[in-house]
């Protein structure tokens, strides 16, 4: 599967650098999700779980207090306050 | 002679615990300075990843009606002064001081001991400043900036140029300007360019609180450390300086109480 770069950052550090082939969260018009060649784009991201399926396709899900998602042509970047992956 | 050597083993002992006190000082500024710099350049990333998120929203045509970007070009100023939670670190207090007096702010918000106590606000210490204070006051100054309270909003704090050397500085953070460098490229804004500036408004100006209030308490403990070194060093100078006088005064008194001796035995 095609893969981008992820970039999850928060004040105490990134959470996640790396490459990644799929991002979920809500936006602030609903839930959505970015995959590789995804057009440029920006959104606020509300209060939620986000799920991130790595390069090699394992998955993890984490918690975001909201904040904003750029998608650039190379790279995704979620901007949290405060960002946890679950247990 | 005897009242000259007892002054000076006291002065020798006072010095001797300033010493102790500067080296103990000294240790500990240097055990925090690792955690404050990692911590400044961890927020120092997102500050610059938010702003740039910013820069793009406000080089869009539509959100120059944002209520964020209105140029009023009144006077009324609110600052939030970032200072030290302690003293004893050099003229890091006293730049920040000084720097405030140029402007004639209605009102301060102090961040940091020293700040709060002069400037009368709610204790909000500098060392344990969280992301969830910087949203609070975020939404605070946000608010009060839209409902016309104020034309201006900065942020006096310093700037880590190095460990030897910090500078205070202002930077302006409402109404946001235009920058007219930024990357521009089609891109898809949801909903809109407007409700997106307005939301992300609140963790624009929190990211910047956060990386202002860390970047200047990692120059606090630098120029704490710094302080330190020079009062350790200044200290053992005076140490030196008097064992020596305490030693010619001993020997003096030694050579004196010889001298009465022999000419008691002579007569």
């Amino acid at each position: 599967m095609n893969t981008y770069r992820l970039i999850i950052s928060s004040p105490d550090g990134n959470a996640f650098d790396g490459q990644a082939s799929f991002l979920s969260l809500r936006g602030a018009n609903g839930d959505l999700a970015i995959m590789a060649g995804h057009i440029p784009f920006i959104t606020s991201v509300l209060s939620c779980d986000c799920k991130v399926i790595f390069e090699d396709d394992t998955e993890k899900t984490g918690h975001t207090d909201g904040g904003l998602l750029t998608v650039d042509s190379d790279k995704v970047t979620l901007l949290s306050g405060s960002f946890k992956w679950n247990e | 002679m005897g009242a000259d050597i007892k002054k000076l083993r006291s002065r020798i002992k006072s010095v001797d615990s300033t010493l102790h006190l500067t080296k103990a000082m000294g240790l500990v500024a240097s055990s925090k300075i690792r955690r404050a710099n990692d911590a400044m350049n961890k927020s120092r990333e997102y500050a610059r990843s938010v702003t740039e998120a910013v820069d793009m929203l406000t080089s869009c045509s539509e959100c120059a009606k944002s209520p964020y970007m209105k140029q009023s070009g009144g006077d009324r100023i609110c600052l939030v002064v970032v200072a030290g939670d302690r003293g004893l670190a050099g003229g890091y207090n006293a730049n920040i001081f000084r720097l405030v007096r140029e402007y004639d702010a209605s009102l301060i918000i102090g961040v940091g001991k020293r700040a709060c106590d002069r400037f009368g606000s709610k204790l909000i210490l500098a060392e344990d400043f969280s992301y969830d204070d910087a949203m609070s006051l975020s939404k605070e100054l946000c608010s009060r900036f839209a409902s016309g309270e104020f034309d201006k909003v900065g942020i006096v704090c310093t700037k880590y140029v190095s460990m030897m050397s910090q500078e205070a500085q202002i930077k302006w953070i409402l109404p946001l300007v235009k920058n007219e460098n930024a990357a521009r490229q089609s891109v898809v804004f949801e909903p809109d360019e407007m409700t997106i500036l307005n939301t992300a408004i609140f963790e624009y100006v929190a990211a910047t609180l956060v990386g202002a209030v860390r970047e200047s308490f990692a120059s606090e403990v630098a120029a704490r450390r710094f302080a330190m070194d020079s009062a350790g060093k200044n200290a053992q100078q005076m140490l030196d300086d008097l064992h020596l006088s305490y030693n010619r005064a001993r020997q003096g008194a030694i050579t004196q109480e010889i001298t009465e001796i022999v000419a008691g035995s002579d007569a």
